[in-house]
């Protein structure tokens, strides 16, 4: 409880800010005392999901070829199928709008018997391999298995499996920490062809979404997936292909990409959105620039060029703190 | 000492307090524009991510200004370079006192100045003193006192709570071997002494815009009190600094007394956060157990990994079950329902962003097995909010 806190509302009220009513409902709401745990029991639930899973994950992978792979695959089914169970049991089905559980331990267990779904058949490709070769298939699958459970339950996380599991049957790790060491970039170029595909893919999905109003609360999970797909995709191709002029194509690329996540974010008011999207862009215009002056000769000016410097930062911070005052102000209207 | 005006942090008390009545839905957006209106012009940045690309772009420009002097410097060679980090450190505070009275308060873009202010302090005095740790602790701490005291700056008193345990701690090594032996203790018994110090401070606080700080410096005694006597820390640190090795079934001196504070602070933080809902305290208390937990587990290896998550995650899930369960009807005081003003829904939804980084499918590249299941390291699960 913060003193200070109940003195501003006073003080607000001592300047007309507020209403009479207004203040009593407050401070009445105050003296209630509430303490409430429901973000630190739901944490507590999403933790011990992930924990479990980590751990029956393991559990498989070291002891795969000791228990018998019956016993293993009946527990895991009969596991998933119970908590399947509950949750249909408990869903009010399909709807187009956000829906919750009435309990919140159900939209845990939806998780749970996702990831659960993943391990199965990922423990049964590996040991039986019964999509033979098409390893495709086998993250097809579970990709398809997540993408109806957040749709038929409504579960971000699930969902968030999902896209990455589409992501990895196009051949690319959109795990975050992934996207950040983009190793995969790294080790086969034209991956950027398809990963830009594949953030077009889900920009479409969520025009589509939003058209038929189709759950349209998942739209900027799938722009977030899209925005840093595409950016990071085309950064690094602008870095890498240097004897031709594909680079160009890149550039353009991310100014469209841009210029498309600056208009979305203020129709959905998504501050995350805008804020990475300036990022990748002024990366991008510096390496712009970086490749256009490449072939210039610096060797005689470069301590002009460090003098210049700290002026081209205040000319950004100057930008930057305009394009945040801007978006401040559209969204407020 | 403070270089913003009084009536200038009221009005932004005012402002934030709007801020959270509007988020808890007891007053209009159109009121809350309006009471933003009536206030001054602020410079700041309430989102995180706004704030952060702010902190880089000042550290930027903070080191072009930096990499601009070095090179009207340059000629001066090797009195430059003994004088440089005084001349960087100038910088930082010219460009703080500017920031600040330009009216920026938590922008980002003073954050960078002042840190880099304090860094640079720090570097100025390792080169000077050649790496005497208790002299170069003793000038950041007040580096950064005087940068929260002038500019109210939170980061620059976190940076003052690790300064001044550093010169506890390299104090103490100052006395030889006695100093090391009883380093534990002193520093629970001083963190201690100060935890309840600023409690009382604040308890009878006058001032609002003191009251982030002394919390701030609060938990961390908190903090310090716990690791001071853990197990863990104390038997790294006593095989670290006194090259005691510790032979198979010997144990430390006062084993007993550790390994007993190691289990009864967390519990003794979890019942006193309940009993007085401290959010803070408890959060600390969660943080305390797991590392409890992880002390045990880094010396006797009881379950075999893959056992103790699995059954981890089921005690975890029993107990928030039951919790949920026995909270969910009750209207006032301890309850599972979501409180209206301080919600912290921001750690919520950077839930699906967890769940992105742990167990996301990967593609089957470069194992001969279909998916990565992403078992294990959950080190990458900061929460960024980018949902």
């Amino acid at each position: 409880m913060n003193k200070f806190d109940d003195q501003a509302t006073k003080a607000l009220l001592d300047r007309n800010l507020i209403t009479e009513n207004q203040y009593q409902e407050i401070s009445s709401y105050r003296n209630l005392n509430i303490f409430s745990l429901n973000a630190e029991l739901k944490f507590f639930l999403y933790l011990s999901v992930l924990l479990f899973t980590s751990g029956i994950g393991i559990l498989i992978y070291e002891n795969i070829d000791s228990i018998g792979h019956i016993a293993i695959l009946s527990l895991l089914l009969i596991v998933i199928a119970v908590c399947f169970y509950y949750c249909f049991k408990n869903a009010k089905g399909f709807q187009k709008s956000e829906t919750t559980f009435e309990h919140p331990v159900l939209e845990y267990l939806v998780l749970l018997a996702n990831i659960l779904t993943c391990i199965f058949i990922g423990y049964l490709q590996f040991q039986y391999k019964p999509f033979g070769t098409h390893y495709g298939l086998a993250t097809l699958i579970p990709t398809v298995v997540s993408f109806f459970c957040a749709y038929y339950f409504d579960n971000k996380s699930v969902l968030t499996i999902a896209i990455t599991g589409l992501a990895a049957y196009v051949g690319l790790s959109v795990t975050p920490q992934d996207l950040l060491n983009n190793s995969y970039f790294y080790a086969d170029p034209t991956l950027s062809y398809s990963a830009i595909m594949l953030g077009v893919l889900l920009i479409l999905w969520t025009v589509y979404s939003t058209r038929t109003q189709l759950k349209t609360h998942f739209t900027i999970i799938y722009l977030t997936f899209a925005l840093h797909i595409i950016s990071i995709a085309s950064i690094n191709s602008l870095v890498d292909y240097y004897s031709e002029g594909i680079w160009l194509i890149f550039a353009f690329v991310l100014a469209g990409s841009s210029y498309y996540f600056y208009k979305v974010s203020h129709n959905l008011k998504a501050i995350s959105l805008y804020v990475f999207m300036i990022v990748y862009a002024y990366i991008g215009f510096n390496i712009f620039l970086f490749r256009v002056f490449e072939h210039v000769d610096f060797s005689e000016i470069w301590e002009l060029f460090i003098l210049i410097l700290p002026i081209y930062f205040i000319g950004s911070i100057v930008l930057f703190i305009k394009l945040i005052k801007n978006f401040n102000k559209e969204i407020a209207k | 000492m403070i270089v913003y005006e009084k009536q200038f942090l009221d009005d932004l008390a005012l402002l934030e307090e709007a801020n959270s009545l509007r988020e808890a839905g007891f007053i209009s957006k159109e009121q809350r524009d309006f009471i933003k209106k009536q206030l001054p012009d602020f410079r700041g940045n309430s989102n995180i991510l706004v704030r952060l690309g702010f902190f880089l772009l000042g550290a930027f420009l903070y080191l072009s200004i930096c990499g601009a002097i070095s090179l009207l410097g340059l000629s001066g060679e090797n009195f430059f370079f003994k004088i440089c980090c005084y001349i960087f450190a100038a910088v930082g505070f010219t460009g703080a006192e500017l920031l600040a009275n330009q009216k920026y308060y938590g922008h980002g873009l003073e954050d960078a100045f002042c840190l880099g202010a304090i860094l640079n302090v720090g570097f100025a005095i390792a080169i000077t003193t050649e790496g005497y740790e208790l002299i170069i602790a003793i000038f950041v701490a007040i580096a950064s006192f005087v940068m929260y005291r002038r500019y109210l700056h939170l980061l620059s008193l976190l940076v003052f709570c690790l300064a001044s345990s550093a010169v506890l701690f390299y104090g103490l090594f100052e006395f030889g071997p006695v100093g090391k032996t009883i380093l534990p203790f002193a520093a629970m018994i001083v963190s201690a002494a100060f935890y309840f110090s600023t409690k009382k401070t604040i308890s009878n606080l006058k001032e609002r815009y003191y009251y982030n700080g002394l919390l701030l410096a609060n938990s961390f005694c908190l903090v310090l009190v716990y690791l001071s006597c853990n197990y863990l820390v104390v038997r790294e640190l006593s095989v670290m600094l006194l090259g005691n090795e510790i032979l198979p079934g010997k144990d430390i001196p006062f084993a007993i007394f550790f390994y007993a504070f190691t289990f009864i602070v967390p519990i003794v933080y979890l019942a006193q956060a309940l009993k007085t809902k401290d959010r803070i305290m408890l959060w600390i208390s969660f943080l305390a157990i797991g590392f409890s937990i992880y002390t045990i587990r880094f010396y006797y290896s009881v379950l075999p990994i893959e056992v103790a998550l699995t059954l981890g995650g089921l005690v975890l899930f029993a107990i928030a079950y039951f919790s949920i369960r026995n909270l969910k009807n009750k209207e006032s005081g301890l309850t599972f329902k979501p409180d209206r003003i301080n919600s912290s829904n921001a750690f919520l939804n950077a839930e699906a962003f967890i769940v992105a980084s742990t167990v996301g499918l990967k593609p089957e590249v470069k194992s001969e097995s279909p998916m990565d299941f992403g078992g294990g390291g959950f080190s990458g699960g900061g929460s960024e909010g980018t949902f």
